[in-house]
C-alpha cells in the first residue's frame, strides 16, 4: 500500500494552493490559514486509508480542514483570545489596480461574516463546490446549506453596498 | 412586477443547480424580464466578484513548511542536495495544475453558460445594436461591432468616441492572438480561432467603474484581468507588433 499511500501525498500536494485559498476564507489571515492548512494535512497523512479513492480527494481536505477550524476556534474561545479580522500586509499602493482594490473590500466583507457563512462562501462561490458536494463537507443538509449560502450573499451584498456608499 | 421565482430558486439557477426543464422556464422567462435579468445579473456576478477576490491565493508561493509536509520520506532527509531542485519542480507543477483552470471551468460549464445567457439577454434588450455577442456551432463569439474592433481597432490608437474600445493585444499560451475589449454594457476576452474571436470571459457593466467605455486595461473588471493573466503568454504585443498582427488579419 505504500505507492498508493504516495499518489494520496503527491494529490494532497497537488491540492496546496486551493487548501491555502479555502483556509483564507475561514481563517481570514494568511498565517492562520496556513496554520490550519498544515495541521489538516498532518491529520489527513496520519489517515489517508479513510479517503475513499473515487471520491473528492478536495472534499476530504476541506472536509478535515473545517473540523480543524472549528476545533482551533474552540480553543481559542476557551483561552480567550480573539481574532484579529483584517488581513495584514493589504496596502494600498500607487501601481495598485482596480482589480486588486475590489479583492481587497471583498475579502475584507467576507472577513466580517460568521464562520458558517464564510465556510459556505469559501465551498460554493470560490472553490466551486455543488451544493450537495459543500453540504456533505460541512455534514448538514442541503436545504441547511443553501439558506446559509443565501444569507451570506445578503449580508455580503450589504456590506459591499454600505462600503461603496462611505467611498 | 413580482416574478413567481424565489430568491432561493434564482440563486440555484445562478449557481448552475437546477435541472434542465425548471433551467429552461427561467432562461424563456429572462429574455423578457428585465427585473429578473436584474436579480440574476446580481448574483451571478458577486459569484464572479467573490471568486476573483480569492483567486491570487493561488498564484501565490506555497511556504516550505506545507510542501515539506508532502515531500517523498525517502528524499528528505538523505539527500538534501537535490531535494530542493526535485521540489521546486513539483511545487511549480502543483501549483499550475490547480491554478490554471479558467474561473469558469472551475464553476463548471453549466454555470458559465447561465452567466453567458444573462449577459447577452442584456446586451440584447439594453442597446439598439446590431448583436456583439454571438452563438455560432454552440461557441460564444464576438460579432457586430465587437468584431469589427477586433480586427481592425489598435489597442495603441485608442479611437474617441468609438462604441467598441480595445485594451489588450497578446499571444496566448496556445500561440492565437488574444484581446480585451469593452463596451459601455460590457467587457471580455476573445481569442482568434480560425476566422472567429472566441469569447473566452465576459463581464456586465455593473462591474465596470465608469458607464463611459474605458481605454485602459486596469479599468477592466477583475474577472477579464484574471482570464488574461491565465491565458497570457509573455507580455502583451507592443504598438508595432500589433500592428503588424493586425495587417496579417491576426494569423499565426
Amino acid at each position: 500500500m505504500a505507492d498508493s499511500s504516495q499518489n494520496v501525498r503527491d494529490e494532497i500536494a497537488a491540492l496546496l494552493p486551493r487548501l491555502r485559498r479555502f483556509g483564507r476564507t475561514l481563517a481570514r489571515q494568511r498565517e492562520d490559514a496556513d496554520d490550519l492548512v498544515q495541521t489538516a494535512v498532518e491529520r489527513a497523512l496520519g489517515r489517508t486509508d479513510q479517503w475513499q479513492p473515487g471520491t473528492r480527494l478536495d472534499s476530504w481536505m476541506f472536509r478535515i480542514m473545517q473540523n480543524a477550524w472549528i476545533d482551533e476556534t474552540r480553543a481559542r474561545e476557551r483561552r480567550g483570545q480573539t481574532f484579529v479580522a483584517e488581513e495584514h500586509g493589504e496596502q494600498i499602493g500607487v501601481s495598485t489596480t482596480d482589480a486588486q482594490i475590489d479583492a481587497i473590500a471583498v475579502r475584507k466583507a467576507v472577513a466580517q461574516l460568521g464562520d458558517d457563512q464564510r465556510a459556505v462562501v469559501g465551498l460554493v462561490l470560490v472553490e466551486g463546490l455543488p451544493y450537495k458536494e459543500a453540504a456533505d463537507v460541512l455534514g448538514v443538509p442541503v436545504g441547511t446549506l443553501t439558506s446559509r449560502l443565501a444569507r451570506a450573499r445578503e449580508a455580503l451584498q450589504a456590506i459591499l453596498a454600505d462600503a461603496e456608499g462611505t467611498r | 412586477m413580482m416574478t413567481k421565482w424565489t430568491d432561493d430558486t434564482l440563486m440555484a439557477f445562478a449557481d448552475g443547480e437546477l435541472g434542465a426543464a425548471q433551467r429552461a422556464d427561467i432562461e424563456r422567462e429572462l429574455a423578457a424580464d428585465a427585473a429578473l435579468r436584474q436579480r440574476v445579473t446580481t448574483l451571478t456576478m458577486q459569484r464572479e466578484r467573490v471568486a476573483a477576490a480569492f483567486a491570487p491565493v493561488l498564484d501565490e508561493p506555497v511556504p516550505d513548511r506545507l510542501t515539506g509536509l508532502l515531500r517523498p520520506s525517502s528524499t528528505s532527509p538523505t539527500s538534501p542536495s537535490t531535494a530542493p531542485v526535485v521540489n521546486l519542480g513539483e511545487r511549480r507543477a502543483a501549483r499550475e495544475r490547480s491554478a490554471r483552470l479558467p474561473s469558469w471551468a472551475q464553476w463548471g460549464g453549466l454555470a458559465a453558460s447561465v452567466l453567458m445567457g444573462v449577459l447577452l439577454g442584456m446586451q440584447f434588450k439594453s442597446s439598439g445594436t446590431d448583436a456583439a455577442i454571438e452563438l455560432r456551432d454552440g461557441q460564444w463569439v464576438a460579432g457586430g461591432v465587437v468584431e469589427q474592433a477586433l480586427a481592425k481597432q489598435l489597442a495603441s490608437q485608442p479611437v474617441a468616441g468609438a462604441p467598441v474600445a480595445v485594451q489588450l493585444s497578446f499571444v496566448d499560451k496556445a500561440g492565437s492572438y488574444c484581446r480585451t475589449f469593452s463596451t459601455a454594457a460590457m467587457a471580455g476576452l476573445a481569442c482568434k480561432q480560425g476566422e472567429r474571436w472566441a469569447v473566452q470571459s465576459l463581464a456586465a457593466a455593473a462591474s465596470i467603474p465608469s458607464s463611459a467605455v474605458r481605454q485602459a486595461a486596469s479599468a477592466l473588471p477583475p474577472a477579464v484581468l484574471s482570464a488574461v493573466d491565465q491565458r497570457i503568454a509573455g507580455d502583451a504585443l507592443d504598438p508595432v507588433h500589433e500592428r503588424q498582427a493586425r495587417d496579417s488579419g491576426w494569423r499565426r
